[in-house]
């Protein structure tokens, strides 16, 4: 899969904002395990961040709300227990947490 | 603790030493203060099973958990799933009700005697409330001030707790309760990794939005000496945020592996 440098998608910059809001400074520099970690997931799932992020919301056809769908974010999480539970990663609940801080900074509510 | 400071201190604990286990009689504390709880008619709908997070099946823990509880599922070493046993009122048909009336509790100096409870009471009153749509709900509110009798004993007990939702369908699978118990709240329970402060007493309407005096509209007055009375005894404490508090929620959430 062929992806954009990953600070140019939509999604990346508003994780990206809102570590900073939270926390000041650049957060990729400060700590850049949490670009590589979404890097890894994106490669393991095959799909780009913005894509991911957009899976996860709907419009409901009952009165055109725009709002989670539970079927993707269910899906998400799962390859995110996956990403974590994978053989050989040096530190793997810190690579799932930031990949699940990616998506919950997008306003994806998500625990696993 | 003094009950006023307990109040206070109360907070819903998020953050739990998942590796600490809680004492077998700080469990039974617990249960033993739901059970003493104020009950309408002495039914004491409230049950509680006590699962140990441990002696869940990894798999069955997994499907227990939502998008909003299961951080706290996964860290609290204990479960006390509560339930409202809806079948109690036509089982016991009165009879905790005259228990009451043997022990002195209620007399004839309110009106109670045993053939009231025999011919009125249970006939007339309990057995049509059972079948009345709001009767879940008069049961609940009564499990809810059980189950906020053993919240506070948690704390008094050193322990951190919070209440979440459960997913009735996957627990019932392992508590495997009567067919008519309604499925309530999950009361987590554990060692808290948060400070005492926990970030302070969390943000609350004000005081006259909530209460009223007389009628709907004419807030109750609230008097500053009273509040400065409950500050001092600690039921009102420093509000969040509070400082500090945002870099504790980061070191917890690195000491998990929890996102920032």
């Amino acid at each position: 899969m062929t992806m954009q440098p990953l600070e140019e998608y939509e999604s990346v910059r508003t994780w990206k904002s809102a570590l900073s809001r939270e926390w000041g400074g650049d957060p990729f520099a400060e700590d850049p395990a949490k670009l590589i970690a979404l890097q890894q997931f994106c490669e393991f799932i095959g799909e780009d961040p913005d894509v991911i992020v957009g899976h996860c919301f709907r419009i409901r056809k009952s009165d055109g709300e725009h709002v989670i769908s539970a079927k993707w974010r269910s899906f998400y999480a799962e390859k995110i227990k996956q990403f974590r539970d994978r053989d050989h990663q040096p530190e793997p609940r810190r690579s799932a947490a930031a990949v699940m801080g990616f998506l919950i900074h997008n306003g994806v509510m998500l625990q696993v | 603790m003094e009950f006023q400071e307990l109040v206070g201190t109360r907070r819903s604990i998020r953050f739990f030493d998942p590796k600490r286990p809680v004492e077998q009689d700080k469990i039974q504390k617990i249960l033993e203060a739901f059970l003493r709880a104020s009950c309408a008619v002495n039914a004491h709908w409230l049950r509680a099973v006590v699962i140990k997070r441990d002696d869940i099946p990894k798999a069955e823990l997994e499907k227990m958990k939502t998008p909003v509880q299961a951080v706290v599922i996964e860290l609290a070493p204990v479960h006390i799933y509560l339930y409202a046993d809806l079948g109690v009122v036509n089982r016991v048909q009165g009879a905790r009700l005259k228990e009451l009336y043997d022990a002195n509790v209620v007399a004839a100096s309110h009106g109670w005697s045993h053939k009231f409870v025999d011919e009125i009471v249970y006939p007339h009153l309990l057995k049509p409330m059972t079948g009345s749509p709001h009767y879940p709900v008069m049961a609940a509110f009564d499990c809810g001030v059980a189950a906020c009798q053993g919240l506070l004993m948690a704390f008094e007990l050193g322990l951190g707790a919070c209440l979440t939702a459960f997913v009735a369908p996957v627990v019932n699978e392992i508590v495997k309760p009567p067919q008519d118990w309604l499925p309530l709240y999950a009361l987590n329970i554990g060692y808290s990794l948060e400070s005492r402060e926990a970030g302070g007493q969390r943000p609350r309407p004000p005081f006259e939005e909530q209460y009223f005096l007389g009628q709907y509209g004419k807030p109750f007055p609230r008097d500053p000496k009273v509040v400065e009375q409950l500050q001092q005894s600690r039921l009102i404490q420093a509000a969040a945020p509070q400082p500090g508090r945002k870099e504790e929620i980061r070191r917890l959430a690195r000491q998990l592996g929890l996102p920032e």
